[in-house]
């Protein structure tokens, strides 16, 4: 079992590639391995209350932990109230822990 | 044998274009941080984040001059970061693939940044504890 974390930039109202992005990341964990999603920048966007996108929430229910940047959230003036119950306030200085833990971190 | 504590970072955005940039930087800092050294492999875009002639301008619409205006230039940037690693006495290593900088013309960077080529960045990354690659979409 390996560790991942993907440093989700993108987001899937302007990256169609963003849904395989999520697949990827939900394939991973349904083979075993822990994943974690930080959102980062216009990343954040599907994680807003009332933000309507199938294929973040699907990566939601799949097992898949699921942060988002609080230097991202705060540009974008969204409170970590205004988040989906599934997502926690991160930073991108989780990313720097993964990697000096050994973890594959990706960047989308 | 690797270095448990440096990590390599590759990066190929232009300065003053894109929110990469700062997200970038901002895991460069956390890095040093968390007692980090680092790596820095810049090609494309990036070799003009340590261009020496990167100016500091006004702001004629809101009234502002340059003083007032502080725009943010990444040649600071970087030079903040190699001052909080010396502070730190952590290494911080920055090299600039030496043929986009000639397509680019930036050949004057500020002090500490080097001039270099693929093979260094496979270097970097064969000694690094761990790499991330920051790739523009």
């Amino acid at each position: 079992m390996s560790d991942y974390l993907f440093i989700q930039s993108q987001d899937p109202f302007t990256e169609v590639r963003c849904a395989a992005q999520y697949q990827l990341a939900r394939q991973l964990r349904d083979a075993g391995h822990r994943v974690h999603v930080l959102l980062v920048q216009n990343g954040v966007a599907p994680a807003r209350l009332g933000a309507r996108s199938e294929v973040f929430d699907a990566l939601l229910g799949g097992g898949v932990t699921v942060s988002a940047d609080g230097f991202s959230l705060k540009q974008r003036e969204i409170e970590a109230s205004d988040l989906k119950a599934e997502v926690t306030v991160g930073d991108v200085g989780d990313a720097v822990d993964a990697l000096l833990a050994g973890s594959k971190v990706i960047w989308n | 044998m690797s270095d448990l504590k440096t990590l390599t970072f590759a990066f190929m955005d232009p300065p003053f274009e894109s929110e990469r940039t700062v997200t970038f930087f901002r895991l460069l800092d956390a890095a040093l941080e968390r007692g980090a050294s680092v790596r820095v492999f810049a090609y494309e875009g990036a070799v003009a984040l340590a261009f020496a002639r990167q100016a500091p301008h006004g702001n004629a619409v809101h009234g502002r001059d340059a003083a007032e205006e502080d725009h943010p230039l990444t040649r600071e940037w970087i030079r903040a970061l190699q001052e909080k690693a010396a502070a730190k006495d952590l290494s911080f290593e920055w090299i600039n693939c030496g043929l986009c900088v000639d397509e680019r013309g930036v050949n004057d960077v500020i002090d500490g940044c080097g001039r270099g080529g693929p093979p260094d960045l496979w270097r970097y990354a064969s000694d690094a504890f761990n790499t991330l690659t920051i790739g523009t979409r």
